[in-house]
């Protein structure tokens, strides 16, 4: 049984990593985020300082997984800024989210275009209130995609799960440009994708 | 006569949208509207009975393991398989923690600063507020140097000229009253309270093998692997770590956030005259302390018309009469049917019409106990246990009473807790309650490993006929019920009674309003164009609409849109 957010916690000298799925998996692309880190898990290794978890839709109860993280990769559907087709990967970093000192200014005046991603209510707050008491992350990238749809129980759309490979690589990608050690496994672990089963 | 339509309202995820008309400076009318469909039943239908708990936590973002936990209790139910008393003993640790986590987020990030304005802050002086807190309470974060620095945070946070997420709050609202002091000590604790909710969370983890959404669960029991020589399982090593979390999590709660409470009801008095709403509380039994669950150490019980004197038990989760009692109705909901139906004969068929005041308004059902109304909730739970003599009730009860005379004398019966700040305090007695109750638990489950026992799972057994459950759980925000009909191990039928939906209900056949549009019934609202205190009361009742209604929107795309008032 794993306990990584337990364990993680013990007072280790290591970096604490977090790479977090939101998203509500009843809910069609909704689930991207859920999805790709349960695929991230399946297909890439990482040291136990890593932790790999979906969070659902947890709102301002996503704070404790953020608390006093060196960095965060966040994987969530994400709404077009522009005129992105669904599927687009669009990665977003400190700047894009207002949380930089030079884009904070700009991004508080404006809230309406905070909405980066659909569960951002959670993730703005949270990192606001995080800052203010002195336990922010230092540094959080979300991995995100365009959604198709968002039917209920509709599953994950083509687009977007062929994006979703490509957003797994992306955060091994991210996370070796921080030097946090991410192996591609030989063998892919079972992965468990239980919400896109028929029912009985 | 002034119409204020407030949406969403919810610092949360969720759909809601309250209709007040206004005149002479008070709430004449009320109308509570959930804005999302619910499509739930339509997922777990047919669906093998072992893995619904797997579905059912995703119900809510916010409250997964109590969708998890009900779910199983239901197929139990239905099976009527017992459990072993590990089993009971971890699922009450894991509620027992979610439910602190949730009750710290309420009070402070959902809804402390209705009361608390931060502008006045830099005014306070914060030895002084340090003196008043120490006169209340041990809380080492009570501390001049922890104030001053609190203070600095948020002078620069003024001082910059944007308030960021703090930017939509109703600073300077007349109904705004607590002293520069007071107001520092709840903010203090506010960004202090991130703290407990982390370690609430790895209190859940180290038990359900990951949060939010836990691993453990098993129709018959938890997958906890307990051998105390094996490092692999749950060991001697876990059960220290989890008493370590609980020993750093209690004093938070009963020294800073129960004491919090007792000092915003002894500021805001007044508070205790408005929101007294649907006067009918529920509560069902919770944390079994045996296997069979015959004993419970929170009891559940039946108040009508406000008088505790007559309170009626439940005294276990087969209880006949709540069976019998719980029904649905659609009237006034965007769903087709007539009448009120049992959860078991629910449907779940949509209808939507537009809001029509006097028509159809809303995505939740009227769910109704022998016809009437009821109000579920911390409050419930704390006029049960208090009219049934509970000793634990009583024990953070008569504190709070006791806590809140001192401070400008009010004096205090149980009767002014039927209010909308006797929702606020209810919660803080009802978490300090529970934080007493999460070291005897551990104690309990320590002691029954250390005893040989290493049960935590009893197969279950689907019988080749039909069988209907229930599964109860004393949730955050109240009486949680899930309805099962199971056949050939798969669901036919699946209904979620929900806290949200007893309290957010509309009008029924009859027309008798819910509890929330009851509640906004004579509250004051000084400034139509800032209705702050209509927030404070529906924000009582900790409303969150995505597992009343679940997340779906005409649209499909606005998931989780929300607007922080």
């Amino acid at each position: 049984m794993s306990t990584s957010f337990a364990d993680t916690t013990a007072g280790q000298p290591l970096r604490r990593i977090a790479v977090l799925g939101l998203g509500n998996v009843l809910l069609g692309d909704d689930g991207f985020g859920p999805m790709a880190v349960e695929m991230f898990r399946s297909l890439y290794e990482c040291d136990s300082n890593v932790e790999i978890l979906d969070l659902g839709t947890p709102g301002l109860d996503l704070a404790p997984y953020l608390y006093d993280a060196d960095l965060v990769v966040i994987a969530d559907a994400v709404h077009p800024r522009e005129e992105e087709t669904p599927g687009t990967l669009c990665v977003y970093c400190d700047d894009d989210l207002g949380l930089s000192e030079a884009g904070s200014s700009q991004a508080r005046s404006s809230p309406a275009q905070l909405r980066l991603t659909s569960h951002d209510p959670g993730v703005l707050e949270s990192l606001a209130q995080l800052r203010l008491a002195g336990h922010a992350p230092s540094e959080v990238i979300v991995v995100g995609v365009v959604p198709e749809s968002c039917g209920l129980g509709k599953g994950i759309s083509l687009s977007v799960l062929n994006t979703c490979l490509v957003a797994v690589d992306t955060i091994a990608r991210l996370l070796l440009e921080h030097s946090i050690d991410c192996r591609r496994r030989r063998d892919p672990i079972q992965r468990t994708l239980w919400w896109l089963s028929g029912s009985a | 006569m002034a119409r204020i339509s407030i949406d969403p309202i919810t610092r949360i995820e969720g759909h809601l949208r309250i209709d007040v008309e206004v005149d002479g400076g008070k709430v004449q009318k009320a109308w509570a509207s959930c804005t999302m469909w619910r499509g739930l039943e339509t997922i777990l239908r047919g669906r093998d009975a072992r893995e619904g708990w797997v579905f059912a936590q995703r119900f809510c973002g916010v409250c997964t393991t109590v969708h998890a936990i009900a779910s199983v209790r239901a197929v139990e139910d239905a099976l009527q398989l017992e459990i072993p008393a590990n089993a009971q003993y971890i699922r009450n640790l894991i509620l027992i923690a979610h439910a602190l986590h949730d009750h710290i987020v309420h009070f402070y990030q959902l809804s402390a600063l209705d009361w608390v304005d931060i502008t006045t802050i830099p005014k306070a002086d914060p030895a002084r507020a340090a003196s008043i807190a120490e006169g209340y309470s041990t809380w080492p974060g009570n501390s001049r140097r922890e104030l001053e620095a609190v203070q600095n945070k948020v002078k620069g946070l003024i001082g910059s000229g944007q308030l960021g997420i703090f930017a939509h709050g109703y600073w300077g609202h007349p109904a705004m009253r607590l002293s520069p002091e007071l107001n520092l000590i709840l903010f203090a604790h506010y960004l202090q309270a991130l703290e407990f909710q982390r370690k609430s969370c790895q209190v859940v983890g180290i038990l359900g093998g990951k949060t939010p959404h836990i691993q453990n669960l098993a129709v018959g029991g938890v997958m906890n692997a307990i051998n105390l020589n094996s490092l692999a399982t749950f060991n001697m090593d876990r059960l220290g770590m989890l008493q370590s979390l609980l020993q750093d999590l209690i004093p938070f709660v009963q020294q800073a956030f129960f004491v919090d409470t007792c000092l915003l009801a002894a500021s805001y008095p007044e508070w205790f005259r408005y929101g007294r709403g649907v006067a009918n509380y529920l509560a069902v039994p919770d944390l079994p302390t045996d296997a069979k669950a015959t004993q419970f150490d929170l009891p559940g019980g039946l108040i009508m018309n406000g008088n505790l004197a007559s309170v009626q038990p439940i005294t276990n989760w087969r209880d006949e009469s709540f069976r019998a009692a719980v029904a649905e109705d659609v009237t006034h909901a965007w769903y087709r049917g007539e009448g009120a139906q049992t959860p078991w004969k629910g449907e779940t068929d949509p209808n939507y019409t537009d809001f029509h005041e006097d028509g159809k308004y809303t995505w939740v059902k009227a769910p109704r106990y022998n016809g009437s109304p009821i109000q579920v909730g911390p409050l419930a739970n704390v006029l049960v246990g208090y009219a049934s003599g509970h000793p634990l009730t009583r024990k953070w009860t008569d504190t709070a009473f006791k806590t809140i005379s001192s401070v400008h004398g009010f004096k205090m019966t149980p009767d002014d807790l039927q209010s909308t700040m006797g929702r606020y305090l209810a919660r803080g007695i009802r978490s300090a309650m529970l934080s007493d109750l999460a070291l005897q638990h551990w104690q309990l489950l320590t002691d029954n490993i250390l005893k040989g026992d290493d049960t935590t799972y009893n197969p279950p057994q689907f019988p080749s006929h039909e069988c209907e459950g229930v599964g109860m759980h004393e949730a955050p925000r109240g009486a949680l019920s899930h309805w099962v009909i199971i056949d050939k191990g798969a669901f036919s039928n699946y209904q979620a009674v929900v806290p949200t939906t007893w309290n957010a209900s509309p009008r029924d056949e009859k027309g008798v309003p819910g509890p929330y549009e009851t509640s906004l019934i004579a509250n004051p609202v000084v400034d139509p164009q800032k209705p702050l205190e209509v927030l404070r009361t529906v924000h009582s009742f900790d409303p969150c609409m995505a597992c009343a209604c679940h997340t779906l929107d005409a649209s499909g795309r606005e998931i989780a849109r929300v607007k922080v008032l």
